[in-house]
C-alpha cells in the first residue's frame, strides 16, 4: 500500500465514515487482508501436514504416486501463475500511477493466466482420469493397485489442487468483477486500494501453489 | 504501446522494473527444481528442492507482496502464520519421529 | 405495571410515551434509530448484530441444555432403559456439537465482544461492518446445516467426530453435521478477523494498547486463535467430509491412513478452542471485579500479557487429549510437560482477581455472584485440569466421568457464569433497563449450587471408574448419578429465572443510568442504551483503565 500510492493525480481512497482517516482506512485493509492471508496458509498447511504424515509412513507408496503425476504439466502450471503475478504486480503499478486503461488491461491478462492454468488443471485432471489415476472413484480401477497406500497421497493431491482451484477460482471472479468496476471512470480516485489488497489475496495463490508443486510434485520423486 | 511518449516510457520501465526482476528470479528458481526433479542428481535431494521453494516464498512475501515496505505490524503479521505451521509441523512430528 | 418494590415507577419502557424526542446533543439510540424488520437484518451497526447473535445463541443453548437434561434423564436408571443406546449416543452428540460449536464459541466475543469492544476503544464500528453482518449469516447458515442434521434423524459420533467411527461405522447423518460445524469455522474466523483489525486500527486518541480494558485484551488474544488455528480444524473436517463421502483414506487404517492425525488436527484447534471459550469470560471478570470491588484491577499488565501467554501456550498442549490413543511416549511425555505450563497464566489471573478483591469495597450484586462464583469453579476446573495432563492418572481416569465433570467446570463453571455474569453487568447498556436485582440474586445463587451438585458427584463418579458417553452403568453408580441428575434441575431453574426477568426489564424495567455500576470505562461513559454512532464526539482517553477510588499497592511502593 506504501510506495507511491499517495503522488499520482486522480488516485486514491475515499472516506468510509465508521473510519477517522483516509490513513487509518488503508491500514485497516492492509491487515484485513493479511490477516485472512494466515487463516489460507494454515488451512493449506493441514494438507501439507497429511501429505508430510503420509510420506514418513509409506515413503515407498507415496514416491510412487508422486512419480506418477504429471511433473511437467505441474511445472508450466507454475510458470503460468509467476507470470500472472507479474501481470497482477504490472496492474498495482499502474494503478498507482493513475494509468486506468494499462492496468484494467494487465488485470484482464491476470484473469486470462489464472484461467490458463484452470485449463491446464482440468487437463492433467482429464489425463488422469484416462490413466486410471483417480482411486477415489471408486467404481473404476486404479493404476497402481500393487501399493495400496498409494491412493491416499494421490487422493490428497486431488484434495490440495482442488482446493486451491477454488481459491484460483474465487480469485478469477472477483478479479473480473473488480476490472468490470475499474474500467468505469473515477474508480481510482476512489478505490485504488482494492486493487491492492486483491493483488496481495493473488500472489498469495501464487504463493501457495509454489509450495504445493514441490510439496506435491518434486520432493517425493 | 506505440502512442507512449518517451516520458511515460519511462514511467513504465523504472515502475516495472522490480516485477519484471522478481518474475525473472522466480522462473530461475523454478527452473532450478524442476531439473533437481527431473533429474534426481544426488541422494536426499528434497533438502535442497525445499530450499529453493523456500527462496521463493520468501521471495514472493518480501518482493511481490512489497512486506518490505510495510510497518513492522505487517510484517509480523506476515510472519507470525509460518511460524504457527512450525508449531502444527514440530509438534506433531515429535509424535510421528517417536513412534 | 409496577408491580414489586425494585420496579422502577417509568412504566413501559420501548412504547414510553415520555421518550424525549432525539436532539443534537440527544440523538436516538441504537435500538430506537430504526424500526423496520430490515434495519435488524440488514445492519451494520455491531450493536445490533450482537443482539442478532445473542438471540441465536440463546436459542441455540436452550437446545443445548434440553438434551443435556434428557441425558440426565436417561442416566438416572442404571440399565439404559430410558432411551435406545442409538438416541442417547445422539443426543449427547447434539448436546455436545451445540454447546461447543454453536454456543460457548460465538458466545462471549460475538455477542459482548461485538457489542463492547467498539465502545470500550472509543470506536463508531468495527473496522469491516459488512464482514461483522455476514459473519452472522454465515454463522446462521452453518446452524441451519447442522439442524437439518438433527431433524433428519441426528449425528451419534461424539462432538469430536472421531474417525473411523465417524467415517466408516456410523450410520448417521455425519455430513451435513461437518458441513455446518466447517461452515461455522469462517463466522469465528471473520469475527477473529474483525477484531484484531479493529483493536489495531482503531483505538480513539490516548487509547494505548495499556490503556485498553482487559476485556479487550483478552479479547484479541482469543482473536488470534480464531485466526491461526480455526482454519486447521476446517481443513480436517474438510478431509473428513472427502473420507466419507470419497473413501479418501488419509485416516483410514484400511488403506494404511492413520486415525491419529485426524486427531492432531482436530485438537490443534480444539485445544486452544477452549482458550476461546475461556478467555472472553476472563475479559468479563477482569471488568466486573474491579467495578464491584471498586478498586483498581490488581496487575493490570500481568494480567494482560497472561492473556496473551494463555492463548500462545495453549497451541503446544494438543497432545494431552490423546495420551491413550497411540501416540509416541515422548510424544505423550512432551504435551504433559508442556501442558502444566497452561497453570502459569491462569493462575496469574486467578490471584490477581482475588487480590483486586482484597481490601476492595465490596457489593455484592449480582454480577459479582456470578464472577465470584466463576473464580472458584475455575480454579476447581482448573486444578483437575493438571490431574488430567499428569500421564499416569490420565491413564486412569482417561474416557471417564472425571474428564466430563473437568471440562464443565470450565466450560459451564467458567464461560458460562461469566457469560450470565456479563449479561447482567451490561444488560442495562445494552437495552437501557434495569432487571429486579433481588430475582438476579437468586438466580446466581441457583446457578452456583446447581451446578455444584450437578458436577461435583461426577468427578467421584469418574475417580472410580465411571466411563463417560454410556448410559448403561453399574447400579453402584446410580446414586451418585441421580444425585447429579437432581442437580441439574435445580441448574434448569437458574437458567429458566433469567430468561424471564431479564426479557421482562427490556419492557417494564427501571430506566437505567449511563453508568449504574460506576464502573470505569468508555462504554459507560455513554448513554444507555447507547446512540447509534456510540459516541457524540470521538473520546480521548487521558488515563489508565480501572481508575477507582481504591488504589492497590502493587510493588510495595506506594502510587500517589
Amino acid at each position: 500500500m506504501s510506495a507511491g500510492a499517495e503522488g499520482a493525480e486522480g488516485v486514491g481512497v475515499a472516506l468510509v465514515s465508521h473510519f477517522a482517516t483516509v490513513e487509518q482506512q488503508r491500514h485497516a485493509a492492509v491487515l484485513g487482508m493479511w490477516a485472512w492471508l494466515l487463516t489460507e496458509l494454515l488451512l493449506f498447511a493441514g494438507l501439507f501436514l497429511t501429505a508430510l504424515v503420509l510420506r514418513l509412513l509409506h515413503p515407498e507408496a507415496v514416491q510412487e504416486a508422486a512419480r506418477h503425476l504429471k511433473f511437467w504439466i505441474g511445472a508450466l502450471n507454475t510458470v503460468v501463475l509467476i507470470t500472472s503475478s507479474l501481470t497482477m504486480s504490472g496492474a498495482i503499478q499502474l494503478s498507482r500511477l493513475g494509468w486506468q486503461r494499462g492496468m484494467v488491461r494487465f488485470m484482464l491478462a491476470t484473469a486470462a493466466l489464472g484461467t490458463l492454468f484452470l485449463a491446464f488443471k482440468g487437463y492433467e485432471y482429464w489425463a488422469d482420469y484416462h490413466e486410471h489415476m483417480m482411486p477415489f472413484l471408486g467404481g473404476r480401477p486404479y493404476a497402481l493397485e500393487s501399493a495400496p497406500a498409494s491412493r491416499l497421497f494421490v487422493n490428497l493431491y486431488y484434495v490440495a489442487t482442488s482446493l486451491h482451484g477454488l481459491h484460483l477460482t474465487t480469485g478469477i471472479g472477483i478479479l473480473l468483477a473488480m476490472t468490470w468496476q475499474a474500467s468505469r471512470p473515477g474508480f481510482l480516485a476512489r478505490h485504488q486500494n482494492r486493487i491492492e489488497i486483491f493483488g496481495l489475496y493473488w500472489h498469495f495463490i501464487d504463493l501457495i501453489w509454489i509450495l504445493a508443486f514441490p510439496i506435491l510434485y518434486v520432493v517425493n520423486r | 504501446m506505440a502512442r507512449m511518449s518517451d516520458d511515460e516510457r519511462r514511467v513504465l520501465r523504472a515502475h516495472m522494473r522490480v516485477p519484471v526482476l522478481t518474475a525473472g528470479a522466480l522462473l530461475g528458481l523454478l527452473g532450478v527444481n524442476v531439473a533437481l526433479g527431473a533429474t534426481l542428481p544426488f541422494a536426499h535431494v528434497w533438502i535442497l528442492e525445499l530450499m529453493v521453494a523456500t527462496a521463493m516464498v520468501v521471495t514472493i512475501l518480501w518482493v511481490s507482496m512489497e512486506v518490505r515496505h510495510e510497518p513492522p505490524l505487517v510484517r509480523l503479521f506476515a510472519g507470525i502464520g509460518f511460524f504457527w505451521v512450525g508449531i502444527l509441523f514440530a509438534m506433531t512430528l515429535t509424535d510421528y519421529l517417536t513412534r | 405495571m409496577t408491580s414489586g418494590t425494585a420496579t422502577g415507577t417509568e412504566g413501559l419502557a420501548l412504547r414510553d410515551p415520555h421518550t424525549p424526542d432525539p436532539t443534537l446533543d440527544r440523538p436516538a439510540d441504537y435500538l430506537h434509530a430504526e424500526h423496520t424488520l430490515r434495519s435488524w437484518f440488514l445492519t451494520t451497526d455491531h450493536k445490533r448484530i450482537a443482539l442478532l447473535y445473542l438471540a441465536s445463541i440463546t436459542a441455540f443453548f436452550v437446545i443445548g441444555a434440553v438434551t443435556a437434561g434428557l441425558v440426565r434423564l436417561a442416566l438416572v436408571v442404571p440399565d439404559g432403559q430410558v432411551f435406545t443406546n442409538d438416541t442417547y449416543n445422539k443426543l449427547f452428540t447434539i448436546h455436545g456439537v451445540v454447546m461447543v460449536w454453536f454456543f460457548l464459541i460465538p458466545s462471549i466475543p460475538a455477542t459482548f465482544g461485538n457489542f463492547l469492544i467498539p465502545l470500550m476503544i472509543g470506536a463508531r464500528d468495527l473496522a469491516f461492518p459488512k464482514l461483522n453482518l455476514a459473519s452472522w449469516y454465515v454463522f446462521m447458515t452453518g446452524a441451519l446445516f447442522t439442524l437439518v442434521s438433527v431433524v433428519l434423524g441426528g449425528v451419534d459420533t461424539g462432538w469430536t467426530f472421531y474417525t473411523p467411527l465417524s467415517t466408516a461405522f456410523s450410520n448417521t447423518w455425519v455430513v451435513p453435521a461437518l458441513i455446518g460445524v466447517t461452515i461455522v469455522g469462517f463466522s469465528s474466523i471473520l469475527t477473529g478477523l474483525n477484531f484484531v483489525v479493529t483493536i489495531h486500527t482503531m483505538r480513539a486518541p490516548g487509547m494505548t494498547w495499556f490503556r485498553l480494558p482487559i476485556f479487550v485484551w483478552t479479547h484479541y488474544a482469543t482473536s488470534l486463535i480464531f485466526l491461526l488455528a480455526t482454519p486447521v480444524i476446517t481443513v480436517a473436517l474438510i478431509l473428513l467430509i472427502m473420507e466419507r463421502a470419497f473413501h479418501i483414506g488419509v485416516f483410514d487404517p484400511a488403506y494404511g491412513g492413520d486415525p491419529v492425525l485426524f486427531q492432531h488436527l482436530f485438537w490443534f484447534y480444539s485445544h486452544p478452542a477452549v482458550y476461546i471459550m475461556v478467555l472472553p469470560g476472563m475479559g468479563v471478570i477482569s471488568e466486573i471485579v474491579p467495578a464491584f470491588a471498586q478498586k483498581k484491577l490488581f496487575g493490570y499488565k500481568f494480567v494482560a500479557y497472561a492473556a496473551i501467554g494463555l492463548a500462545s501456550v495453549t497451541f503446544f498442549v494438543w497432545g494431552h487429549h490423546m495420551f491413550v490413543n497411540g501416540q509416541s511416549d515422548l510424544a505423550s511425555v512432551a504435551f504433559s510437560v508442556l501442558s502444566f505450563a497452561v497453570a502459569v497464566p491462569s493462575a496469574v489471573k486467578v490471584y490477581n482477581w482475588t487480590a483486586t478483591i482484597h481490601k476492595g469495597s465490596l457489593k455484592l450484586d449480582t454480577p459479582m455472584l456470578y464472577a465470584m462464583g466463576y473464580i472458584g469453579l475455575f480454579v476447581l476446573g482448573g486444578l483437575t485440569g493438571l490431574y488430567l495432563a499428569t500421564l499416569a492418572i490420565n491413564q486412569h481416569v482417561h474416557a471417564t466421568y472425571f474428564v466430563v465433570a473437568h471440562f464443565h467446570y470450565i466450560m459451564v463453571g467458567g464461560t458460562v457464569l461469566a457469560f450470565l455474569g456479563g449479561l447482567h453487568f451490561w444488560w442495562p447498556k445494552f437495552t437501557g433497563r434495569m432487571y429486579i436485582e433481588a430475582w438476579g440474586r437468586i438466580s446466581a445463587f441457583l446457578i452456583f449450587i446447581g451446578f455444584n451438585v450437578t458436577f461435583f458427584p461426577q468427578f467421584i463418579l469418574g475417580y472410580l471408574g465411571m466411563p463417560r458417553r454410556y448410559h448403561i452403568y453399574p447400579p453402584e453408580f446410580q446414586f451418585l448419578n441421580i444425585l447429579s441428575s437432581a442437580g441439574s434441575t435445580i441448574l434448569a431453574v437458574g437458567y429458566i429465572f433469567p430468561m424471564v426477568y431479564l426479557v421482562y426489564a427490556i419492557w417494564f424495567g427501571r430506566r437505567a443510568p449511563a453508568n449504574p455500576w460506576d464502573a470505569r470505562g468508555l462504554e459507560w461513559t455513554v448513554a444507555s442504551p447507547p446512540p447509534a454512532h456510540n459516541f457524540l464526539s470521538e473520546p480521548e482517553v487521558p488515563e489508565m483503565p480501572y481508575d477507582y477510588p481504591i488504589q492497590a499497592r502493587e510493588t510495595g511502593r506506594q502510587h500517589t
